[in-house]
């Protein structure tokens, strides 16, 4: 059974493994103790041993398919994502031997999802050549398990063939009411024939070179197969991929603060003054730059001396420097600012490092990892999304062109990162907000400008700010998280107003000032461009979209629903349907990347900044042309169709 | 003496990432493990085309190598069959020595190629080997003209 993924670890989740597991160690059992004796005397003394081997076989297939990986792919960091545009398309075709194949954007891993590629909904990740999660070992089969899987089903239709047989065999002859043996045989023979189904099924698979969520979806149906290579070799699966995931599991597991099993290792100490710098960077880069520096310190100092025990995850063999096997973690060690065992000593510099060596437990490298995933529960729905660094909106791209206010790209570019961060910074009391004061463009709060700027500045973009956000955020409890989040909100109420003011002076009715950007503000999904990613919208009754309602209180919301849901241009309030309707129309309004709730990883928590505050707002209605292009992907009834009269009627207009 | 920590803790110092780069799969062959060969833009200044050309073919056949099946790879499944995936907690899969020759491989080539270069290869395992991650650095220090320059220069000091 996977780690992470709520649904798979629900009790509910462990019904069906439960009883699969009774049913067959029961019932065998029950044939061992009764069946085998007579069977072992009056048809051959062979039996017993060959069925216990099997029975044998069959647990550890089970036991395999159960708790073996199979093959989850690693949320992608969030500078992996700013590699790709914001209106990147949602599918990216790929030729494989000549056939074209989708891959589609995985909006909870943050990744174009490889081909044979499929997102477990159950466990909440993607997979790896995913044929399905079956209920019955609660785990999902792709790549690394699916062998366990398929020899599982093969050995347990055999013993259960075997154990109905002889079980029948033993019945008949005793004729006595051994109901014990009944059960038995009832069972095994009640049972087979879904197994055998089963066994069946996958045998077809295994020839057509097919998995079974390809055959239910009808991908290959009337097409061809790229991926098979003809039924003989579909039967030879590639040799098992047993550590493959073993360190990624293990950074992720480190990553959550979980020490990282057998970790002990003995480097030369350095100077922990030379970690201060480390100190200020976010949790990737100061990875990344670990690593790095050992490198480079390796290659300077020419260190030979470092010793690591041989443990399974490492390299056998004394190598020259530490094993990359060992990389990820040797590397923390080494170089650890928060260490405060760490002695400020130098080693005595020469070609042959003679080092005082000190011997970093366990817990030298716990303060390393980044802080346990117990974030505010404000934060943590919002930590999956990712600024991007290079996302344009296309509202703000329309509005750049037409409503050209000379500063507003340099606005953009140079002042948002403050203002956002303006109000949980000023609470941190680590930067002045500079730019407060700077009038918006017309239409535009300074919240959407500063929503957008986090889409625009990646990791590296905001780099000194938000890497000592990032590290304040780390130690933040829930109550100062609250409170910031509530200055920030009474900041943006009075924001908004004083546009609303200004801009309705100015600009007329309708352009409309938008509330708080979040999911309810957002453009609707029908003035998405065609083929662009749609993000998974956070269920209903989920946290986040809870999270995505509640934040903002339900009469903050008003202004803005009324300028959607309204027909005409004026933006006189007007109560929305019903919260709950508009907010979960706001919620299937999010654009762009869109936050999972709750499994986040930690790279992106370690930007903690609210989801709705991350999505981009809603375009005043004059933005109306810039959206009409825009593909249908979602709509809502009342809310979008009415939308779509306005902006009809404003590109009629323009 | 004291120079070669000192300048190294200036270089320690001035250092900072800058962008990472993402060499993905290649799946023209299907899913066997292969990163494209293609040359990325943003290294152009960075290192030559042919030496990351040379890394990612290298690797490309690493790989190839691990998932060839052969006789000791039925050798090892059936011996796991008999021994009932016991032998797994004993013994190391030919697999994982490749994966092992391939990480050792990757740290050869940052110390000789990638790290005078400013520039860091991660093992692909570690994303799932999805993609191929390459770190780049600048030198903080001396601003962003010739970084890498600046930091083969405080290399050679130190030594």
């Amino acid at each position: 059974m996977p780690a992470g993924g709520a649904d798979s670890l629900k009790p509910s989740a462990f019904v069906p493994v439960c009883t699969a597991a009774c049913l067959l160690v029961g019932s065998s059992s029950l044939f061992f103790v009764f069946t085998c004796p007579w069977l072992a005397v009056t048809v051959c003394p062979a039996v017993p041993p060959c069925c216990a081997v099997l029975f044998l076989f069959v647990l550890a297939n089970f036991t395999m398919a159960t708790f073996m990986d199979a093959g989850v792919l690693p949320i992608a960091n969030e500078d992996e994502d700013k590699d790709d545009e914001f209106r990147a398309p949602l599918y990216k075709n790929v030729d494989v031997r000549g056939v074209q194949v989708r891959m589609k954007w995985c909006a909870s891993c943050h990744f174009y999802r490889p081909p044979r590629c499929s997102h477990c909904s159950i466990c909440d990740h993607c997979v790896e050549d995913f044929d399905h999660h079956c209920p019955w070992v609660n785990n999902c089969i792709g790549r690394r398990n699916y062998r366990y899987f398929f020899l599982f089903l093969l050995s347990l239709t055999c013993h259960m063939v075997l154990v109905f047989t002889f079980g029948l065999i033993y019945v008949l002859n005793h004729m006595d009411q051994l109901w014990k043996l009944h059960c038995t045989v009832t069972i095994s023979g009640l049972f087979l024939i879904p197994v055998l189904g089963l066994t069946g099924f996958h045998l077809y698979l295994v020839s057509r070179g097919r998995t079974t969520n390809e055959q239910v979806t009808g991908k290959f149906q009337g097409g061809v197969n790229p991926f098979t290579r003809g039924c003989c070799n579909n039967l030879d699966k590639p040799p098992d991929l047993c550590c493959r995931l073993d360190r990624p599991m293990s950074e992720k597991v480190g990553d959550n603060g979980i020490q990282s099993p057998n970790f002990h290792t003995k480097v030369p100490v350095v100077d922990y003054d030379l970690a201060a710098p480390l100190v200020t960077v976010g949790q990737q880069e100061r990875k990344c730059l670990k690593r790095y520096y050992f490198f480079l310190f390796c290659q300077q100092s020419s260190v030979r001396a470092v010793n690591l025990p041989d443990t399974k995850h490492q390299t056998s063999g004394p190598p020259p420097l530490p094993s990359s096997s060992s990389s990820s973690l040797s590397y923390d060690n080494l170089i650890n600012p928060t260490d405060p065992q760490l002695l400020p000593q130098r080693a005595p510099p020469s070609s042959c490092y003679h080092p005082h060596f000190m011997t970093l437990g366990r817990d030298g490298t716990v303060g390393q990892r980044p802080a346990p995933p117990s974030y505010s529960p404000v934060f943590i729905g919002v930590s999956r999304q990712s600024p991007q660094p290079r996302e344009i909106s296309p509202s703000l791209q329309g509005l750049t062109s037409r409503d050209a206010s000379p500063s507003f790209q340099g606005f953009i570019q140079r002042d948002l990162s403050p203002i956002f961060q303006g109000p949980l910074l000023r609470d941190l009391a680590s930067h002045s907000v500079t730019t407060r004061d700077v009038p918006p463009p017309p239409g535009l709060t300074i919240r959407d400008i500063a929503s957008q700027s986090l889409r625009d500045l990646g990791p590296q973009g905001l780099t000194p700010q938000k890497s000592s956000v990032t590290t304040r955020y780390d130690g933040y409890s829930k109550t100062i998280m609250a409170s910031i989040q509530e200055k920030r909100e009474m900041e943006e109420r009075d924001r908004m107003l004083r546009l609303q003011a200004r801009s309705q002076g100015l600009y007329g009715p309708d352009i409309g000032i938008y509330d708080i950007p979040n999911r309810r503000s957002l453009p609707p999904d029908n003035i998405r461009l065609p083929g662009s990613r749609g993000p998974t919208p956070p269920a209903y009754g989920s946290r986040e979209f809870l999270m995505s309602t509640g934040l903002h209180g339900y009469g903050a919301r008003a202004s803005t629903l009324s300028s959607s849901s309204t027909s005409s241009l004026t933006r006189g309030p007007k109560t929305s349907s019903s919260p709950l309707q508009s907010s979960s129309s706001s919620s299937l309004q999010s654009k762009g990347r869109s936050s999972s709730p709750a499994y986040c990883p930690l790279e992106r928590q370690s930007q903690p900044l609210p989801s709705s505050t991350a999505t981009l707002p809603r375009l005043p209605s004059s933005s109306g042309p810039s959206y009409t292009s825009y593909a249908t992907v979602k709509r809502t009834s009342v809310k979008h169709s009415s939308e779509a009269k306005d902006c009809v009627t404003l590109g009629a207009l323009k | 003496m004291a120079t070669e920590f000192h300048n190294l803790q200036e270089l320690r110092h001035s250092v900072s990432l800058v962008t990472k780069v993402f060499i993905q799969r290649d799946y023209c062959e299907g899913t066997v493990c292969r990163f494209q060969t293609k040359f990325p833009s943003e290294l152009d200044t960075r290192i030559e085309p042919t030496l990351l050309e040379e890394t990612v073919k290298t690797l490309n056949s690493y790989y190839a190598e691990a998932e060839k099946i052969g006789g000791q790879s039925y050798l090892e499944g059936c011996l796991a069959c008999a021994t009932v995936y016991i032998i797994f907690l004993c013994m190391e899969t030919r697999y994982e020595k490749i994966l092992k020759k391939i990480s050792g491989y990757i740290q050869e080539q940052n110390e000789k190629i990638y790290a005078p270069r400013g520039l860091l290869l991660m093992d692909p395992i570690e994303r799932g080997m999805r993609v191929l991650e390459i770190s780049v650095f600048e030198d903080q220090g001396s601003g962003s003209s010739s970084p890498s320059s600046s930091m083969s220069s405080a290399g050679s000091s130190a030594r």
